[in-house]
């Protein structure tokens, strides 16, 4: 085969030396950024309202939600119903590890430390095992096409929300009681900066851009090598993974869970700010995240009309900005 | 030495249909061949078998040795077969450069890990890749487009960046189906020359489907026919312009003997 000539000189910057931060991916930056962000915003949250700050810290849990969903239906078009499912089985995990394994942990080494290193742990346990409920879902339905994926994931949102109100160790129908209060401005910030640097990093690279092919064309994207079951998988796994951290989140935040809580509505609702932010487009569904979760505080005083109103603003939505809140980058303008 | 590419008795039914019939076809490394034939012959067809987008119901198909039975579609384009489509299938969503580059996923090293990490094997990956991706444009005169949404692009270089895409995962043997539609002649005159030229450089085995009996009989060296899934004749574009079977199948009269556009 003919070796294509290099064209390209060689970088003539390469000898001089480089800022230390520059030493550091552009990602990496703005990880680290965020993280310290999150912590030292979160020592002035005493100082706010509680109600503000609660409100804030169910939008950061809906951001990690939104975010990664995004990455399953938005960016690899893989439509799932099961995200309340999945982040179910995070928040179960996760406050079990905490309640009943907790105290005998933190009866060994107590301190603030072991609280933190407790609840990354728990976290993490929830999100895994998320991604391994996801991974089961996933392996026999992503090589399906069209419409199955959408079936079997709602049909395994319920069945987990049948499961878990019928395991009385972990309060069956009537809620998991006794969750410990971990969850605050800073986990929840820094889990959502985390899962936005995780997808976006997954998603801007030259590996990533199969997720996108995967969604355009599968048959494209096979005849040039892509494994598409295998992309479909990982997305699969990653986005249940921050799931079932954001469930872990969510039970340390309102300190007793309810099966009930994590039925196909709170799916739907995920999958609204997807839409809503213009599948793919994370910016946008960061927004959206926000947006929906200000939307029903501020209508407080007409809740019941909350879902009447998401399905308004749907509508409007989709008949002015069908490609979603931010999406101006791809017009329809020809060459 | 045995052919790159060879059918024996391939055959796909799809319920009473049967669109491809007991087709005997060999491809030598190198080589340039054509295949043709009326709408509805099977062409697109036996390309969907070759490439694994569907299993044939009778017979074999083998590749460089392997016998490319039960091999999943990405498998086969591992194994150094590039395609392009009849109906152009681009992604969308995609620049006309990240087309490209996504297409070269198959020589990096590197997974989704390492996206995460980005550790001095990643950016080394990507910059390759993309410094790939650029030639391959550049070559095809096709970077002056490259942050262009690839749907964005006039459909005849929507056609050549398809080729370009292909030739991205370094293929062995390159299947072209209907590269000239909707053309016009000059474009179909750069195409010629485009095709011989991807031949030559890259060292390809190329296989051809084409309407256009010029852009066929200018670059084909051994041309196949099929008519109702069956392979009627093969031989030069001397020969086939000449056979009869052909020629009441599908070339009529005006293309008899001698009488290219
Ligand atoms: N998936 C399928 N299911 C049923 N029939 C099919 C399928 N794919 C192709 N066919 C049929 O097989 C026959 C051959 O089709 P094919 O697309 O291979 O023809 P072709 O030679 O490529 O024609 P053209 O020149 O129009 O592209 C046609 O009758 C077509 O309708
Ligand atoms: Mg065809």
């Amino acid at each position: 085969m003919a070796e294509i000539p290099q064209s390209r000189a060689p970088n003539p910057k390469s000898d001089t030396p480089v800022p230390v931060w520059r030493l550091l991916p552009r990602q990496h930056l703005a990880l680290a950024l965020g993280l310290v962000a999150a912590v030292v915003i979160s020592r002035f949250s005493g100082s706010i309202d509680a109600y503000l700050v609660d409100v804030a810290i169910g939008i950061g849990i809906n951001v990690i939600l939104a975010v990664s969903l995004n990455l399953v239906n938005g960016h690899t078009g893989q439509f799932s119903l099961g995200h309340a499912g999945f982040m179910s089985v995070g928040a179960y995990l996760a406050a079990a590890c905490t309640v009943f394994a907790g105290p005998r942990l933190l009866g060994a080494a107590p301190g603030p430390l072991a609280h933190n290193l407790l609840f990354f742990g728990a976290l993490l346990i929830g999100g895994l095992g998320a991604a391994f409920a996801g991974l089961l879902v996933g392996i026999p339905s992503l090589r399906l096409k069209g419409d199955y994926l959408a079936l079997v994931t709602l049909g395994f949102g319920e069945i987990i929300r049948v499961i878990f109100q019928n395991v009385e160790v972990l309060g069956g129908a009537l809620g998991f009681n006794g969750v410990p209060a971990y969850t605050d401005f800073a986990w929840a910030y820094g889990w959502g900066v985390l899962t936005i640097f995780t997808v976006s990093c997954l998603v801007n690279s030259t590996y990533g851009r199969g997720f996108i092919a995967t969604h355009d064309n599968e048959i494209a994207a096979q005849s040039i090598g892509l494994d598409t079951t295998r992309y479909k998988t990982v997305a699969f796994a990653v986005g249940a993974f921050f799931a079932g951290v954001a469930g872990g989140l969510f039970a340390h935040l309102k300190l007793s869970i309810d099966p009930r809580g994590f039925d196909f509505t709170r799916s739907i609702e995920i999958v609204v700010m997807v839409i809503l932010g213009g599948m793919g487009n994370t910016l946008g569904v960061i927004l959206a995240a926000v947006l929906l979760t200000i939307l029903p505080e501020i209508l407080r005083p007409v809740a019941e009309y909350r879902m009447v109103l998401y399905s308004l603003l749907l509508i409007i939505l989709m008949i002015t900005r069908p490609q979603g809140l931010l999406n101006f980058r791809f017009g329809k303008t020809r060459l | 030495m045995p052919p790159l590419l060879q059918l024996h008795q391939a055959t796909i039914r799809f319920g009473g249909l049967t669109a491809v019939n007991t087709v005997d076809f060999a491809i030598a490394e190198g080589s340039l061949c054509g295949l043709i034939g009326p709408n509805g012959a099977g062409k697109t067809t036996v390309f969907n078998l070759i490439t694994g987008v569907y299993a044939p119901t009778h017979g074999r198909i083998t590749f460089a040795g392997h016998d490319l039975a039960g091999k999943k579609v990405h498998e086969v384009a591992a194994l150094g077969i590039g395609r392009t489509f009849q109906n152009i299938r681009l992604f969308d969503r995609l620049s006309v450069f990240d087309n490209v580059r996504v297409a070269c996923n198959r020589h990096r090293a590197t997974g989704p890990l390492q996206t995460l990490v980005r550790l001095r094997a990643f950016r080394d990956d990507e910059a390759a890749v993309s410094r790939r991706a650029e030639e391959l444009l550049e070559m095809f005169n096709l970077l002056r487009f490259r942050d262009t949404p690839a749907t964005c692009l006039p459909y005849g270089e929507q056609r050549r960046l398809e080729i370009v895409r292909a030739l991205a995962t370094r293929p062995r043997l390159l299947l072209l189906d209907e590269p000239a539609a909707g053309m016009n002649p000059s474009e179909k005159a750069d195409l010629v020359r485009l095709i011989r030229h991807i031949h030559r450089e890259f060292g390809l085995t190329i296989l051809l489907v084409e309407h256009s009996m010029r852009v066929v009989m200018g670059v084909c060296q051994t041309i196949a026919v099929l008519d109702h899934g069956m392979k009627i004749a093969e031989g030069t574009p001397a020969e086939i312009r000449q056979n009869r079977k052909v020629i009441d199948a599908y070339l009529g009269e005006e293309h008899a003997p001698l009488k290219a556009e």
